[in-house]
């Protein structure tokens, strides 16, 4: 006989875990954010400093900054991988010679890790050794250099990201495509209908709930980013591309600001659920109109 | 034979037989000593540096070899090394039961009590104490990891100093000196001031270029997102121009000139001007540049002189296997600003650099005397000669008297000799126990100068301010 006690029992080892691993953590973050804490200090211990820590946020050029290139590089990123990860789905969904060679190819590097992918694009851009700054400037004339130009450094942290994460997204959206059901295209195809009509009232509703959930775990991912840039650019040149993970970590560790640190992280993690909120009642949630 | 080959066969087996039983006797305290530790692993975490590398790969074997301890040896970058180390310390998780301590960090690691007190614990427990480890043998470098107490907190593992590099296959050639005097009007040498030293830039730059080569006159250790950058700027730049404890007043902690400091003082000005100003005879890579590309630029053969950190000057003048520069390299003494070398010779100041590390052994740690045993190892007058040969770092008064030692120097055209005879002219860290902290807080204004989003002026100006508001911060300013 089933009882609730017997289904608590077996959902008791996830709670713990949750509880353990999440929900402590997270109380934890909390509190310290009420504290000035520093181990290095005049007085190393936890000082109470009630909503300072998030006052001085307020007030933080640098914290402002890095949340404002956060944003700018979530937006290039997860658009950018969402236009081309879809082009590459549909790509794969037709025959072409050595297909599974290519598909297999393109999904490698989502097998390496970030902090490797960091230094493989490290390696590819060292000025005077790398083959990047080479051929752009022998082809295009660019002077190429990450350590002296912002905009170069935030474009090529972008296009990692873009070449690292983009086979996520197409193999998301494949698996999207390939489930579709086949008669509504064929009546739209009797009844006339062009390609973009196809693919504006057939093709992307019926999308919609793998591009809504690719783009929530990309856009997650994203202004989460921190070992593939630190690797590359280490934030810089200046700081170009300190963002947010980034600015968090040097905040809370060789600056070891614990207190603050932690009112950022949980600031961090109040504006990335407002934005996925505003999306999903933009996108999901929103009313459909009166006919 | 007669009687005087006699008596030196007699000296000579006297003497080796004297040596083995040393050895043997060494031998034998190690493997007594380690005994209730045998087979247990310790682990450590340093740098990625040529000292701490030798350390991993021959002395922590032999070690193991006599002890039966094992080592788990972690070499890494060094952000990565800090991060594990200072993790590992402050939660006390005991991970590492010997980490790596610069010696700019030590006086926070002191300030928050993260180290074993490696002399007291050597008395307290007389069966670990080895009696070929002598602390009185070690340079005056030691006293920078000794307590107020005057104990040892650090095993002494790597000294070196910040020295100016050149080529000499280029400052010798007699076609090139006779250009350069015909531009210049002085005769091509190391330079003794700022001024020379970047007309030599400006030579050589504009001789790769004239003559086809990946050649630029200086390197600059400028990376524009890494802390390199700034230790560059105040470690080995601003002091010669006289530029001390990165512009601090040691008293109040004040950094601003009105209120008593030097960080944006004209003369640290002119210096940061002077540096940002090298980057346009500088390797491109320059800007990405930490203290390892300098040196790897360097050696490649892509610049005509270089400030670098002196651990790399014996693989870079004489491994022919990383260094295409292997016998054409010089070392002399930074150049200052005049005036400087005076105030330095009178003590109250230092030219650059007198850089360094320790092992240490943190309270945390769950086999102290295994890894005491370990530190004592290292800290032997007996391993000393080759980790200087290969690494070009000196703890022990005596290596620089060693005829190995001595071969190398004259194939380093004096590197030893002149930390031997000039280190004095140097200095370590100032003791701070905010030492990463105001790093982080300021070091992106340097960042900023280097990308020129903003002007040197204003990147000292505000790194002033932003210096006395955080200092204000953790509680160290004093009005």
């Amino acid at each position: 006989m089933r009882s609730p006690v017997t289904g608590w029992l077996f959902l008791a080892p996830t709670i713990l875990v949750l509880v353990v691993f999440g929900l402590v953590p997270f109380i934890y973050v909390a509190v310290v954010g009420f504290f000035d804490w520093n181990p290095f200090a005049a007085n190393p211990d936890l000082v109470f400093a009630g909503v300072n820590n998030y006052r001085r946020l307020v007030f933080d050029n640098q914290f402002l900054r890095s949340i404002g290139l956060t944003l700018q590089f979530t937006f290039w990123v997860v658009l950018s991988q969402l236009i081309i990860g879809y082009l590459l789905a549909q790509l794969f969904m037709r025959d072409f010679p050595l297909k599974g060679l290519f598909r297999t190819i393109h999904t490698l590097p989502l097998l390496v890790a970030p902090i490797a992918v960091g230094a493989a694009w490290r390696l590819l851009c060292v000025p005077g050794l790398g083959p990047l700054p080479f051929y752009l400037n022998r082809w295009f004339g660019i002077d190429f250099r990450l350590g002296s130009f912002e905009h170069q450094a935030f474009i090529t942290t972008v296009v990692m990201d873009i070449w690292h994460w983009t086979p996520l997204v197409t193999l998301t959206l494949l698996a999207g495509l390939s489930a579709m059901p086949k008669e509504p295209f064929e009546s739209a195809q009797v009844d006339g209908a062009n390609r973009w009509q196809t693919f504006w009232h057939i093709m992307l509703p019926l999308l919609k709930p793998v591009l809504i959930t690719t783009t929530f775990i990309r856009l997650m991912d994203a202004l989460r980013t921190v070992d593939e840039v630190w690797m590359l650019t280490g934030g810089g040149p200046g700081t170009a591309t300190r963002y947010i993970g980034l600015h968090i970590w040097r905040v809370v560790f060789p600056q070891t600001d614990y207190g603050y640190g932690a009112a950022m992280s949980l600031m961090t993690l109040y504006l990335t659920i407002m934005l996925c909120w505003f999306l999903y009642v933009g996108l999901v949630a929103r009313k459909p109109r009166a006919s | 034979m007669n009687r005087r080959g006699l008596l030196s066969a007699a000296a000579l087996a006297v003497l080796m037989s004297t040596t083995s039983f040393n050895a043997f006797a060494d031998d034998a305290f190690w493997a007594k000593a380690a005994e209730p530790y045998k087979g247990i692993t310790i682990r450590g975490v340093s740098e990625s540096t040529p000292s701490s590398n030798y350390a991993k790969d021959v002395l922590a074997k032999e070690f193991s070899e006599k002890t039966g301890i094992n080592i788990q040896f972690e070499t890494t970058s060094w952000d990565q090394m800090y991060d594990k180390a200072i993790k590992d310390m402050e939660a006390g998780s005991g991970i590492y039961d010997f980490v790596y301590i610069e010696q700019d960090i030590i006086y926070s690691y002191l300030s928050r009590d993260f180290l074993v007190n490696i002399t007291q614990s050597l008395k307290d427990n007389p069966s670990i104490a080895s009696p070929t480890f002598k602390p009185e043998e070690f340079t005056t470098f030691a006293n920078y990891f000794k307590g107020e107490n005057g104990d040892l907190y650090g095993m002494p593992m790597e000294a070196f100093i910040k020295t100016y590099l050149y080529r000499t296959d280029l400052f010798e050639d007699a076609a090139v000196k006779e250009q350069f005097k015909a531009k210049y009007g002085w005769d091509l040498a190391p330079a003794k001031d700022h001024k020379q030293y970047r007309e030599i830039a400006e030579f050589f730059t504009q001789y790769g270029q004239d003559n086809d080569l990946e050649l630029w006159g200086t390197t600059v250790q400028a990376s524009s997102g890494h802390p390199a950058s700034f230790y560059e700027f105040v470690e080995s730049i601003a002091p010669t121009y006289g530029v001390y404890n990165w512009g601090l007043n040691t008293e109040t902690w004040a950094a601003t000139v009105e209120n008593g400091g030097t960080m944006n003082s004209d003369k640290a000005k002119e210096a940061l001007n002077w540096w940002v100003g090298n980057l346009q005879y500088a390797p491109p890579e320059s800007t990405s540049s930490t203290w390892d590309e300098v040196a790897a630029s360097f050696s490649a053969g892509r610049a005509a002189q270089a400030l670098v950190y002196g651990e790399n000057t014996a693989w870079i003048a004489t491994d022919d296997t990383k260094s295409t520069v292997v016998g054409k390299v010089g070392v002399a003494l930074p150049p200052v600003e005049p005036g400087v070398m005076e105030e330095i010779e009178a003590g109250e100041g230092y030219i650059g650099y007198y850089d360094g590390g320790a092992f240490g052994v943190p309270h945390s740690s769950k086999n102290k005397e295994a890894a005491l045993l370990f530190l004592q190892y290292i800290g032997q007058n007996d391993v000393q000669v080759d980790w200087a040969v290969n690494a070009a770092r000196v703890t022990h008064q005596t290596t620089y008297d060693d005829p190995r030692v001595q071969e190398q120097d004259e194939k380093t055209n004096g590197y030893y000799t002149l930390m031997r005879d000039q280190g004095k002219l140097f200095g370590g860290a100032p003791a701070f126990p905010f030492h990463g902290q105001l790093r982080e807080a300021i070091a992106p204004f340097f960042y900023d100068a280097i990308t020129g989003s903003i002007t040197p002026d204003e990147a000292l100006d505000k790194a002033a301010a932003r210096a006395e508001e955080e200092l204000t911060r953790l509680g160290y300013r004093k009005n």
